[in-house]
């Protein structure tokens, strides 16, 4: 499995979690279902995108 | 005593007891509280989401926190797993269940382990508030 994959079943069942917790009309559990996973998904992606610049271990030696 | 404050202090009891009995009916089966407290639905979406969450977890052989001597941080890690309720105790000891650090998926399966865990305790409080009538 990818990594962006279970980044996005795991944004997927937080959010549906929440949403059936905290809301209990219908309208409300979508809009928040919405917020929650666009918001998880989208923040991954754009903190993925920040820390692109960093190396992701010791420098390799020549 | 006179019959109607019999029935009285034995309905106080009862409504005493509903909460306690709802929240940990809730932490040893996900969505089991709510399933006692007649929301069906809710109680089958909260089983398949927290399963999910567990079965992913095993599946990527993720890590199944357990203490570990000079590491306190583990201790806290182990409570919230512990959350998933009856089956933390069932992957621990009657599966052997431990993770397998060198899988590819180590870090995501841990994820999902752990989470499942800290929702089954959010789902306690939440079957707790119903069982009290603070929610519906």
């Amino acid at each position: 499995m990818s990594h962006f994959l279970l980044m996005v079943v795991y944004a997927l069942l937080v959010a549906i979690f929440f949403a059936a917790l905290w809301r209990r009309d219908r309208k409300g559990q979508i809009k928040l279902f919405l917020q929650i996973f666009l918001g998880l998904v989208l923040g991954g992606l754009a903190l993925a995108w920040l820390m692109y610049p960093f190396p992701s271990g010791p420098p390799v030696s020549p | 005593m006179t019959e109607g404050e019999g029935s009285e202090v034995a309905e106080k009891r009862e409504v005493e007891a509903r909460p306690v009995l709802a929240g940990i009916l809730a932490w040893v089966v996900p969505g089991l509280g709510h399933l006692y407290l007649g929301r069906r639905g809710r109680a089958a979406l909260f089983f398949a989401v927290v399963g999910c969450a567990i079965v992913l977890g095993c599946i990527l052989h993720g890590n199944l926190y357990h203490p570990i001597a000079g590491q306190p941080l583990t201790t806290v890690a182990t409570l919230g797993a512990m959350g998933m309720g009856l089956p933390y105790f069932l992957l621990r000891y009657g599966a052997h269940y431990g993770g397998v650090i060198t899988s590819i998926g180590y870090e995501y399966g841990t994820a999902f382990l752990l989470t499942a865990g800290l929702m089954n305790l959010l789902l306690v409080l939440d079957a707790w508030d119903i069982a009290r009538g603070v929610k519906d």
